[in-house]
């Protein structure tokens, strides 16, 4: 195991990962957001020079512009693939582990006594993909440990296990 | 928590705040209203005007004016009318607001972190003071009540006071015993010596040197900048804590400042979440300090206006009686006993200006950072106060073996960063940390603050 991995493994058992669907779900908006925009930007383009003999602008501009984002979408295909797999929680007796990131790694550690609110939220897209996110509140607003693509049953239990745990140890502020 | 004993209801049930609110509101409306004059004005080009004589247009300004006024006077009366407060049966404070849309708002006084009582130039004027209630709570957990009289507003937090504390509601005013003023001297040199005022002196004198090197005129357009915005920051401080105390009661800390408009703070007990100096490079020599602190619930949104509290526990003063005071505020810390670990030298290839300052300690109470260079920093957290950690590493840490260690509290002006430590102390520092932060929970004060013990009084002992 090499040194960066060792900073942020989990202490025993290996990291609970999310599910690949997630990785579908933020594919697909990657995918249609890049669309639109390169098919309205390479329109933008090519329409003024569509009724004149003479091209206004040099066809090999909107061909760039199609291009580009056709390298930008591949690479983001890959990027959404690592950041997705790079995602892991991990319950311990006292706390629960978030860890996400790839260049930028981040590990936050929640106590279960600090917990005020589990929140579980699927928006329309996560719902078709079958995905939820569980997001611990703590009284601090930084804490922001969002585990995002938890399949539902996975997250509700999740849930409920945080929920009687924070019961048993709340610490008020 | 311990069973709090049935709480006397207000004798007087539920009541509306001063009626010189109304006016108040307006007179502060006026500006406004004269300002979009102005610029509606400005923007048709004086075509609004054009063809009146400056009698008539005179006249018609100020018939607008008046007719604005009186809306905004209509509103505020109709707000004002339907604003009551009262304390229920369960000793908490209330407050049903709202013209059509009523809303009603129960502030559990248990939970109580901060109670201020502020006097914006204007309601001073009339003798008037707002109060502010604060309790923990995520998002909107304050109630404003304006405007009060002087000696209501003042009753109304003794009263807040004493029921959040377990105490009879008519205990009357703690006795306190004044830490510390700040001598106007002082806060005024060390506003002049701060690092704004610094900036902005260099950057004029680069300015000039600019200006007369190059013989343009153009570039002292931007002494607007550097000379303004030093002098109006330095002054603005000056006005806010201008006779700044701080005082200890059997209720917490109390903080006072003010030139035009005044604010009283009162902390309770065992409600600050994290201390932090703050030392600006020229501040060094006379080894002054600057203290802020963060209480759960006064968020930061509000220390961007004129009243309200500030963050700032002592605007400044020498080391050793800030050390005294912040010993009152969290005691027991003996953070001259703290052993530092500092960032292993390699952090210099990450922050080469700063590296030399990065430590970090932890003992059984309190958990430390120390950072920055043109400005000192060092933090304080109790464990109980620790909301979660975080660990966190950029891609040129990892080549250097570096991690961050940063701990999540209330909001507030205080940032809690161990930077650029070696990668393995920093995870173990993490974990270590959060089993500190669950293991400090359970010896935490009752909520009731007069409720515990008096041989466990903390505060109580030294008034």
């Amino acid at each position: 195991m090499s040194a960066v991995d060792r900073v942020f493994a989990p202490p025993s058992e290996p990291w609970r990962r999310v599910s690949p669907r997630l990785t579908s779900a933020r594919r697909l908006v990657l995918v249609v957001t890049l669309t639109l925009v390169t098919v309205l930007v390479v329109a933008a383009l090519t329409l003024p020079s569509l009724g004149g003999d003479e091209a206004l602008i040099p066809t090999w501009i909107p061909a760039a512009v199609a291009a580009v984002g056709l390298v930008v979408g591949a690479w983001g295909w890959w990027l959404v693939g690592r950041r997705v797999r790079s995602y892991g929680y991990c319950e311990r007796a006292d706390d629960l582990l978030v860890t996400s990131g790839i260049m930028f790694r981040r590990l936050v550690i929640v106590p279960y006594g600090r917990m005020q609110l589990v929140d579980v939220t699927a928006g329309p897209l996560d719902r078709a993909f079958g995905i939820t996110t569980v997001q611990l509140h703590t009284a601090a607003a930084t804490s922001d440990a969002a585990i995002p693509g938890l399949p539902p049953d996975e997250a509700a239990a999740l849930r409920d296990r945080l929920a009687a745990i924070g019961e048993q140890r709340s610490a008020g502020l | 928590m311990t069973e709090t004993p049935a709480l006397p209801v207000s004798a007087t049930g539920p009541q509306r705040t001063h009626p010189t609110t109304v006016l108040v509101h307006v007179f502060r409306s006026v500006p406004v209203i004269v300002g979009v004059g102005v610029v509606v004005i400005a923007q048709s080009g004086g075509a609004v005007l054009s063809g009146l004589p400056v009698g008539r247009a005179v006249l018609f300004g100020a018939l607008l004016l008046i007719a604005v006024a009186a809306l905004v006077g209509i509103g505020g009366y109709l707000s004002w009318s339907r604003r009551f407060y009262h304390f229920d049966e369960a000793g908490d404070l209330r407050v049903d607001s709202g013209v059509i849309t009523r809303t009603q708002r129960r502030l559990a006084l248990s939970r109580l972190q901060s109670v201020d009582v502020t006097q914006p130039l204007l309601a001073r004027l009339v003798g008037m003071a707002e109060i502010r209630v604060e309790v923990a709570g995520t998002g909107d957990s304050r109630v404003v009540l304006q405007y009060l009289t002087l000696t209501e507003a003042q009753r109304l937090r003794d009263e807040v006071l004493a029921r959040a504390a377990g105490l009879r509601p008519d205990v009357g005013t703690a006795p306190q015993n004044v830490l510390v003023s700040v001598p106007t001297g002082d806060l005024g040199l060390s506003l002049l010596l701060s690092s704004t005022t610094l900036v902005g002196v260099l950057a004029t004198a680069a300015i000039v040197a600019l200006a007369v090197l190059t013989e343009g005129a153009v570039g002292l357009l931007g002494l607007l900048v550097t000379g303004g915005v030093p002098i109006f920051s330095a002054f603005g401080q000056f006005v806010r804590f201008f006779g700044f105390t701080v005082a200890e009661s059997p209720d917490g800390l109390r903080l006072r400042s003010g030139l035009t408009s005044t604010q009283a703070q009162t902390v309770p007990p065992g409600r600050v979440h994290a201390i932090e100096y703050e030392q600006p490079l020229l501040w060094r020599y006379k080894d002054w300090v600057r203290v802020q602190l963060t209480v759960a619930g006064a968020a930061s949104e509000e220390n961007q206006q004129g009243a309200g509290t500030t963050g700032v526990l002592l605007p400044v003063a020498p080391r050793e009686v800030a050390e005294a005071v912040v010993d009152r505020v969290l005691p027991g810390l003996a953070v001259a006993d703290l052993e530092w670990t500092p960032a292993p030298a390699r952090a210099r290839l990450r922050a080469p200006i700063q590296w030399r300052l990065l430590a970090t300690a932890a003992d059984g109470r309190v958990f430390a950072a120390r950072r920055g260079r043109l400005v000192r920093r060092l933090a304080l957290v109790p464990h109980a106060r620790t909301q979660s950690v975080h660990l966190t590493q950029g891609p040129w840490q990892r080549r250097l073996g570096l991690a961050s260690v940063r701990l999540d509290i209330a909001p507030g002006p205080i940032d809690v960063r161990a930077l650029h430590q070696d990668a393995d102390a920093a995870r173990s520092q993490a974990d270590a940390q959060a089993l500190r932060a669950k293991a400090a929970r359970s010896s935490a004060g009752p909520d009731r603050w007069m409720s515990r013990p008096r041989t466990d009084a903390g505060l109580d002992g030294v008034s």
